[in-house]
């Protein structure tokens, strides 16, 4: 842990410590088991037994997502993709909604890269359909959901729509905004008018300063993804298995056997939990049995735009007002989308 | 966080200004410490044969794959200095700092001691009663099918708890059940309207990983059988079915023991 100044001055030492410090971490996995005795009740190790299980499950999803979106950013030339955008505004819009397929990182990843793109030139609606769009309209995600729930209960393509759907008229409504700049926080819509001033953004980390080698650019990025999707990862499961452990079943079968109802709290419980888009799909799937699919299309809608991690890495872009009305609009029309499926579906 | 803080945190980024250290630190290697938790748990588990008792099979080789190559990523950041921008977000009070560093502190031992100290453990009967047993989770008629050709062989004894279950919920007319011997392995599981007099030789079915893990199992009608055997306890049961005793269970068959023997919990305690 106490390395950083030391690897700031590039001594090799970092690397030993790094191996020690994973050496030690299995030493201590692999001589733990032989101590028996810490006395858990069954509810408190199925706590346990039940976070880490979507935390294991979950892990190499996130990686994957990390992984590839590191080679779009950092080993493909830069604004390569955004080329071939379409410049009619609605059709720009909607081929911007599926830019998520290349980059599939959930949606903590995807502010720095909507920020990036406003920096490079997307207008500010245009972003707002970016963000919304991508944590759903991407691969994993679409590969987690099915995972999950295949095509039963139309939850899969309720996502799918309901995501691409909302994207896009809430980048509609903001286009006719008179003036979108001031959507924006002051400072961030200063830097966006002084290209050069946004320093903070991964893909722009190259154009000034020293150059970075690609592969330490790429450990970077790691470094930043996982320093925010690994705590909501690990806040979100185990609140996930406490809810499941200490919620009683009447309560959730009650809630969760009614149309309305079972909308209304997978929303909530989507904005409370914060669980990565990518692999939302695994941790609702335990509610799979006693809610409705609505709820939980709902549920894998509404959390993957909005929720209480993704409002607080937005507000370093957006005032609040603008986010109050966007939280808003998401969740009417999420809302929409999980009473439709219950009671059409 | 109040809007007029937000110009200063969005210099601070720039150059000198930059947060104190610990602050750094945390940003650092938060994400990074928990990463080699989970790749190294993980990578344990794979190698020790313990990664069924969190997630599906199928997931196996790919859960490995990705967590050598995020092992490679947590090795290397150890070696490559940090790049001097971090993001912006939540740099404005000193108590804003404070809260994250002491809470990157907190969750990194946190998950130190669930992750890495605690031995890992198969889910147990609490979780089976928080999920109505036998209401979902298996594919009945695919298991049936799987049932009946072990079936047509006249091999009873080699049909496992999940293929019971789903013989049963085909049909529950004692005439098919009659003089067929079951040998059961799984836990001890009470049943929720007569738990002195019946219980359930229980397995649980897991779809992709343990959080979905669906409670089945077949009931075993024996009273008093508190007395012998607790609750979570592996048993291997033999016996025959006969029309349900108690009055209150809501099972109309069940099984009539000959012989309960305590046995190891298996190596991979859930079916699929």
């Amino acid at each position: 842990m106490h390395t950083d100044r030391g690897s700031i001055r590039r001594v090799p030492t970092g690397l030993i410590v790094g191996i020690v410090l994973v050496a030690l971490a299995f030493t201590v996995r692999a001589l733990s088991p032989a101590f028996e005795g810490w006395g858990l009740s069954d509810r408190t190790q199925d706590t346990v037994t039940l976070a880490l299980s979507v935390i294991i499950e979950s892990a190499p999803f996130v990686f994957l997502g990390i992984l590839l979106s590191t080679v779009v950013q950092v080993w493909l030339p830069h604004g390569f993709l955004l080329r071939f955008l379409p410049r009619q505004p609605i059709l720009r819009r909607a081929a911007i909604s599926l830019l998520g397929m290349f980059f599939p990182v959930c949606e903590c990843g995807n502010v720095p890269l909507a920020r990036g793109f406003m920096v490079g030139g997307f207008t500010v609606p245009e972003s707002i359909t970016f963000l919304l769009a991508a944590p759903i309209l991407n691969p994993i995600t679409i590969i987690t959901t099915h995972q999950a729930f295949g095509f039963g209960d139309g939850i899969l393509i309720t996502r799918i729509v309901a995501g691409f759907v909302i994207a896009n008229v809430i980048g509609w409504l903001y286009s006719r905004h008179p003036d979108p700049d001031s959507l924006l926080t002051p400072s961030f819509a200063a830097s966006c008018a002084r290209p050069t001033g946004a320093g903070a953004d991964h893909d722009h980390a190259h154009d000034h300063g020293r150059p970075q080698s690609k592969v330490q650019t790429s450990v970077d990025l790691f470094a930043r993804e996982t320093a925010v999707i690994m705590p909501a990862l690990f806040v979100g499961s185990l609140v996930a298995a406490l809810t499941q452990v200490f919620v009683p079943r009447s309560v959730l079968l009650a809630l969760g056997s009614n149309p309305v109802w079972s909308v209304l709290a997978m929303m909530a419980l989507a904005f409370i939990v914060a669980v990565c888009s990518n692999v939302d799909a695994f941790f609702v799937l335990s509610f799979g049995n006693t809610f409705m699919p609505g709820g939980i299309a709902a549920f894998l809608t509404f959390g993957a735009m909005i929720d209480v991690k993704m409002l607080a890495l937005m507000r370093t872009t957006f005032t609040t007002r603008t986010l109050v009305q966007i939280t808003a609009l998401v969740a009417l029309m999420s809302a929409a989308a999980g009473l439709l499926l219950n009671y059409v579906g | 966080m109040s809007a007029k803080r937000m110009p200063d945190s969005h210099l601070a980024t720039d150059r000198d200004t930059t947060p104190a250290w610990p602050a750094r630190v945390a940003e650092r290697w938060r994400g990074i410490g928990l990463s080699l938790i989970v790749v190294v748990a993980t990578v344990w588990l794979g190698v020790t044969g313990q990664l069924g008792l969190y997630i599906h099979p199928r997931y196996f080789g790919f859960t490995l794959v990705m967590a050598v190559l995020g092992l490679a990523f947590v090795v290397a950041s150890f070696f490559f200095p940090a790049l001097a921008a971090t993001e912006p977000a939540a740099r404005s009070s000193r108590r804003r700092l404070l809260l994250s560093v002491a809470g990157s502190g907190v969750l990194l031992v946190i998950a130190a001691v669930t992750v890495l100290a605690l031995p890992p453990a198969t889910l147990t009967s609490a979780t089976a009663t928080q999920r109505e047993i036998n209401s979902g989770g298996l594919d009945t008629t695919e298991a049936a099918e799987q049932a009946a050709t072990l079936v047509g062989t006249g091999d009873y004894e080699r049909l496992s708890v999940k293929e019971w279950v789903s013989l049963l919920a085909q049909s529950d007319d004692p005439a098919l059940f009659a003089d067929k011997t079951a040998s059961l392995t799984g836990f001890v599981l009470p049943d929720a309207d007569d738990p002195d007099n019946v219980f359930y030789v229980a397995r649980f079915v897991v779809t992709c990983c343990a959080v979905d893990a669906q409670p089945i199992g077949v009931p075993v009608y024996l009273p008093g059988w508190s007395n012998n055997y607790s609750t979570d306890d592996w048993v291997e049961v033999t016996g025959t079915f006969t029309p349900n005793p108690s009055g209150t269970a809501q099972a109309s068959l069940a099984v009539e023991p000959t012989t309960i023997d305590a046995v190891e919990q298996p190596s991979d305690p859930y079916v699929y």
